[in-house]
């Protein structure tokens, strides 16, 4: 048993690395016996060279704040989080049959609206969505492909289930952090990776880069891809900036690219301008085009909206698709599996109550303090209320925000997200985490063996957002004994 | 490469540039007015009409202070020409170029804003004035050869050279334009003081570190004329405006569609070399500058029709 873990606390939670005391699950076993004999200040050590590593490297995020952005460095601990690959492998099924059904969705919301007529979901629910977009109505996308890439967020109970806590089809950040995490883990304990069979993740940005030139709208050997960035002052920056150097794509601006009277996108370079066949965009469809959308933007690119609806040019992901990155809509998706694609769904859903309901409502209002409420369409972990923790003027505020806008709300009954082993100042503690891996649709579909662990560095804290003092793990799909997992 | 990006290099270096040469202007003026006799009447203003900074002064300074003169061309944050502000819009540009440039390059950039910045109060006072101005010219030549012995031969880089070169021949074209602005003032009426208009033009030379090697080629007693064509005409001289010209015209060979302003420069290169008699202090030679000025800004709208802002398909 590993030393420094002897007095590592069993609790209600379900822990990924310990089944129970002195009991290492599966996919943490080659791990457990490599470190048999590491006492907990060699674990100190390695962290410190962790944060070194990134600080050399100069992995960091951008905080916003009221005194201004803050460049801080990446939150990394370096026990890793284990999952065995039989596990993986029916996650990823689930991911990507999830991803399939949801593009589905998007490409009937604003076509036939055949879900509508079979009245599977409420007509009013979607077109009230603050992101669905009147614009999209009629296209048809080349593999029906809208959201291509999307980071869902996983989260495992006390029992050990999987849930899919939200689907991310935005503008989902955070996989160059689970490239750079790897690569961090790789410097600092190299001689693990050697004795262990840990899949490997590094062919992300190919993939990304092949999924995105299977987009091109028309007949091309080789398609113009570029990434569009807000800027610098964007909390992602850096990670924009590394994926289009992992993928030798331009990194643009909104003004780099100009629209003209042929409805093509061009790119400002010295040559003069080049078309642009691909845009793998970073910022919100709000921004995108001030022709269309918000007047005030100086990011977007007049005209781009023309020029996707003339079928010039790819967007990924594509604009409206937002409209199935609802909370609202999340509710829905197991009947979308079942009804575009006669299916079961492989992943669950947390069960969750929409606050349009009348019956849902009544039971949220009644139960607050025992559940977690969010706001529709809002990300990063802002606008929550988590019930168990409230005070009580909190919990007045979101009644009264509820029954002003019950369709802006839903509520989930509080989940005691799974633990892993972290390094903390008295030794390991546990933590706990959530897992986003990226899920990539084009011509095929790509799932990240693992994912972006995030992790909640406050003792008994539920929120792993970076933005809020979460931090990050390496993620290990061990490949183990066959059929070995299921046997605790 | 991204027109963006070659635009923000193009003005990294420009800013560079101009901060170096600011440097060099407010320290050879300070020097300058101690060689020269108290009946000289040698006005810290001059600098302020150098840096066609007038406008700019009249509406925020009120007495033409060495302070106030001072302050608009060092330390003024709302002053877009001042020392601060190019070093600013430097460290800027460098901020979202990053990732093309050699690490360093933020390093040298960011610390020189840092220290100049926490050290602003001693552009108030001569001698420490004079001590942070030369840490500035330093810091930027260290700047400039750190990029030549690092950087590939590329487009990057041909940008930055171009942004340096045409800074720089902006730069001496305000240089003569003081070395004339004394002499036009009369300040050298009388005989006897006629020798300062020897001191004058040294000071001017060294400015720009280039006393020496006029120094090398004329053996004779400094002559403004022969300054003027040193720093014109001379077709080897770093700083000279022909030496510059013919510079951009090379780095262009490997730039793509660069005719339309190589013909530019070439025709320019032509009229100044033609340029044979300016007489010192003559309303000609202050026309004749001012309008190399506009023909240089010309050419920089050309940068912006050929790479930075293009609107033909390629």
């Amino acid at each position: 048993m590993l030393t420094s873990l002897r007095h590592y606390p069993v609790n209600n939670f379900y822990d990924e690395a310990l089944a129970a005391p002195d009991q290492p699950r599966e996919s943490a076993k080659q791990l457990f016996s490599q470190l048999n004999d590491t006492f907990f200040n060699s674990f100190q050590e390695l962290q410190k060279s962790s944060e070194a590593a990134i600080a050399q490297m100069g992995i960091s995020f951008t905080v916003y704040s009221d005194n201004g952005n803050i460049d801080r460095l990446w939150p990394f601990d370096v026990f890793p989080r284990t999952i065995c690959s039989q596990e993986w492998q029916s996650i990823s099924t689930g991911l990507k049959q999830r991803l399939k059904a949801l593009n589905l969705f998007i490409e009937d919301v604003y076509n036939d609206q055949q879900i509508f007529k079979a009245k599977v979901i409420p007509k009013e629910v979607i077109l009230s969505s603050k992101d669905y977009r009147p614009e999209c109505r009629g296209m048809r996308l080349k593999h029906s492909s809208w959201a291509c890439i999307c980071g869902s967020d996983l989260v495992r109970d006390a029992s050990g289930t999987v849930y899919v806590l939200e689907d991310n089809l935005r503008v989902p950040s955070g996989v160059s952090y689970m490239l750079e995490n790897r690569a961090v883990m790789k410097q600092v304990m190299p001689e693990v990776f050697q004795d262990m069979n840990i899949l490997p993740i590094d062919q992300y940005p190919m993939q990304l880069l092949s999924m995105l030139r299977s987009l091109c709208p028309h007949e091309s050997d080789n398609p113009e891809v570029v990434v569009l960035t807000p800027g610098i002052f964007n909390s992602a920056y850096y990670e924009h900036s590394y994926l289009a150097h992992e993928m030798g794509a331009e990194l643009v601006e909104g003004s780099d690219l100009v629209v003209l009277e042929d409805n093509c996108v061009y790119m400002r370079n010295i040559e003069g301008l080049k078309r642009v066949d691909v845009i793998y965009r970073r910022i919100d469809d709000a921004f995108l085009d001030p022709e269309v959308f918000r007047k005030d933007s100086a990011l977007g690119v007049p005209g781009l909206m023309r020029a996707w609806k003339a079928g010039n040019v790819a967007i990924a992901n594509a604009p409206g698709c937002g409209v199935a990155d609802d909370k609202v809509v999340y509710a829905y998706v197991p009947d979308m599996i079942r009804f575009y694609l006669n299916e079961e769904p492989i992943i669950e859903n947390v069960p969750t109550y929409l606050c349009s309901r009348k019956q849902d409502r009544d039971y949220v209002l009644g139960h607050l303090s025992e559940l977690v409420v969010k706001p529709a369409n809002e990300s990063g972990g802002y606008g929550l209320l988590i019930g168990p923790k409230a005070s009580k003027e909190e919990i007045e505020t979101f009644s009264k925000l509820i029954q002003d806008n019950p369709r802006n709300y839903i509520a989930q009954p509080t989940l005691n997200l799974s633990t892993v082993p972290t390094v903390c100042e008295e030794g390991l503690e546990p933590r706990h985490v959530d897992l986003r891996p990226f899920i990539l649709q084009g011509e095929k579909s790509y799932v990240t063996a693992g994912g972006l662990t995030r992790v909640a560095l406050q003792k008994g804290s539920l929120v792993v957002n970076s933005s809020q003092g979460g931090g990050s793990k390496d993620t290990w799909i061990v490949v183990t004994e066959e059929d070995a997992c299921f046997q605790e | 490469m991204l027109s963006r990006v070659a635009e923000r290099v193009y003005w990294l270096a420009r800013y560079i540039e101009r901060v170096e040469n600011t440097a060099r202007l407010a320290k050879v003026h300070s020097q300058l007015m101690l060689d020269l006799p108290k009946s000289v009447k040698l006005s810290w203003y001059s600098l302020v009409q150098i840096t066609s900074n007038e406008a700019y002064f009249a509406a925020n300074y009120d007495s033409r202070s060495e302070k106030n003169c001072m302050t608009m061309l060092l330390s003024d944050p709302n002053n877009p020409s001042s020392l601060m502000s190019s070093l600013r819009w430097a460290r800027e540009n460098i901020r979202t170029t990053r990732d093309i440039l050699p690490r360093e390059a933020w390093v040298h950039v960011n610390e020189l804003y840092l220290l100049v910045k926490s050290q602003q109060e001693d552009f108030e006072t001569r001698a420490k004035r004079n001590a942070l101005l030369s840490v500035i010219i330093r810091a930027c030549q260290a700047f400039s050869g750190m990029l030549s012995g690092t950087m590939s031969q590329n487009d990057t880089y041909r940008f930055l050279k171009l942004g340096m070169f045409i800074e720089r021949a902006d730069m001496t074209t305000r240089l003569l334009d003081e070395g004339g602005l004394y002499i036009a003032q009369e300040c050298f009426e009388n005989e006897e003081e006629s020798h300062f208009d020897a001191i004058l033009w040294a000071h001017l030379l060294r400015s720009i570190s280039s006393y020496f090697m006029y120094r090398q080629q004329y053996q004779s007693e400094i002559s403004g004329q022969e300054v003027i064509s040193f720093l014109t005409q001379d077709p080897s001289s770093a700083r000279s405006l022909s030496y510059c010209l013919k510079a951009m015209y090379t780095i262009m060979d490997d730039l793509p569609n660069p005719s339309a302003v190589q013909t530019a420069l070439q025709l320019l290169q032509q009229k100044i070399n033609a340029e044979k008699l300016l007489i010192l202090g003559s309303h000609e030679l202050h026309d004749h500058l001012d309008w190399i000025q506009s023909e240089l800004s010309m050419i920089n709208n050309l940068l912006y029709d050929i790479w930075f802002n293009p609107r033909r398909v390629s």
